[in-house]
């Protein structure tokens, strides 16, 4: 076995997490997308983010 | 070579069309951050193991110089768009730097840090492959425990932007890197430069800028990961309203929205597709699995969800805390720097000595 199954098995799983979300959630809806970019439009940040600590004073 | 050049257009184009143009551009950008990290061997958990193990600092240098660069350009564009763009600001705690000690322990195991493990797995690696799963598992385990740590011990977020003023915390991060910079030549046995990693450093922070001014927000791993997993918990019967972290409304969100909307999981999704996209040429000549024994992989499963609670305790990864909080000029992502490096100590002995038993007989 190579180390191209791997590959593969990586864009099975990648695949998979987007089939999975569109199978069970909301598909992502075109007209309510923000402008193309955060810096300089009115649409910034979605605030989903890493250092992201609820509860916390912020 | 044209076929993936189509293919990954048509993805992108498809991807703009159904979802917006953003959510096209970041998935672009973590196709390219994938592709880069992996063509020029850049990393974060390699790299520490080369200092500590080998007093070889060039790839640490080269990680100073690419958050060096990205903190001059992205600490005044935050600053001058507030409520539009946001840092990479997080609570300094004991439970922070506890899980950043954890998370350079756990990251040296498995030789891979959270974009590490992605890149890794997307160029075919058995372990990275093992560890993946259990990182996202791990990641939402760690949402679930943040509120406990939270309200266990204080978390205060210090921002050197706020305390010093933009150019007082532009000032105050490039001291502070090149001290850190010193340090690593006064113990390093060799040259402190290495062009390729430099160029490939020098791409991630134009990467990594670009990601702010069309994110909005500094990259990171983790989040995404930790949203995979909650979402399909959701589909198993897991009721949200009563984890603390998913009721916020920003969390909500991300859960009731499709993750082709959401920041980290693309660009996550990207670092996946980049690597395979960078090592399938020579893919079919390299064996898939390590000569090892099996109960490495249990081992390497393990450290992946330690990677994952860790980084959620700790308020990022190496990317969303340590790149991105000392870019933005978070306190949290010096403390993260601190305690991962003084995990990594650890984590690289442990990981000797167990990969010597591993590959006993077997090599």
């Amino acid at each position: 076995m190579s180390r191209r199954s791997g590959i593969v098995m990586a864009l099975v799983f990648a695949f998979s997490v987007v089939g999975l979300d569109w199978s069970l959630g909301v598909a992502p809806d075109p007209y309510r997308s923000p402008d193309p970019m955060a810096y300089g439009s009115k649409s910034g940040a979605s605030g989903a983010i890493c250092t992201f600590a609820p509860g916390a004073e912020q | 070579m044209v076929i993936r050049t189509l293919l990954i257009t048509g993805l992108l184009l498809t991807l703009a069309v159904s979802a917006g143009v953003r959510f096209s551009l970041l998935l672009a950008l973590g196709l390219l951050i994938g592709f880069s990290l992996e063509r020029f061997g850049f990393g974060f958990a390699g790299p520490w193991r080369r200092l500590i193990r080998e007093r070889n600092a060039q790839g640490f240098v080269a990680q100073l110089v690419a958050i060096g660069l990205t903190a001059v350009a992205i600490q005044p564009i935050i600053a001058f768009a507030p409520g539009t763009l946001i840092g990479a600001i997080a609570p300094v705690s004991l439970t922070m730097v506890a899980a950043a000690f954890v998370f350079g322990l756990s990251m040296q195991m498995i030789l891979g840090c959270g974009s590490g493990t992605l890149v890794n797995a997307g160029s075919g690696n058995a372990i990275a492959l093992t560890a993946l799963p259990l990182f996202c598992i791990g990641s939402f385990l760690g949402t679930l425990l943040v509120p406990f740590a939270i309200e266990a011990t204080p978390h205060i977020p210090i921002s050197l932007t706020e305390s010093f003023g933009v150019g007082g915390g532009v000032t105050v991060t490039l001291f502070g890197l090149v001290g850190v910079g010193f340090l690593a030549s006064w113990y390093s046995a060799g040259s402190l430069w290495n062009k390729k990693l430099l160029i490939a450093g020098v791409i991630l922070s134009a990467l990594a800028i670009l990601h702010v001014l069309v994110a909005g927000q500094p990259w990171g791993v983790v989040y995404g990961l930790g949203l995979w997993v909650a979402k399909a918990a959701q589909g198993f019967g897991w009721d949200a309203a009563s984890a603390q972290f998913w009721i916020h409304p920003i969390n909500a969100q991300a859960l009731q929205s499709s993750i082709l909307t959401d920041t980290t999981s693309l660009t996550s999704l990207g670092l996946i597709g980049g690597a395979a996209l960078a090592a399938w040429k020579d893919s079919s000549v390299q064996p898939f699995k390590q000569p090892i024994a099996a109960w490495y992989f249990a081992v390497a499963a393990l450290f992946g969800l330690l990677l994952g609670i860790s980084s959620r305790l700790a308020f990022g990864c190496n990317v969303g805390a340590l790149f991105s909080g000392i870019a933005s000029g978070s306190l949290h992502g010096w403390l993260w720097l601190i305690a991962g490096f003084a995990g990594s100590i650890v984590g690289v002995k442990w990981r000797d000595q167990l990969w010597r038993r591993a590959s006993e007989g077997l090599s």
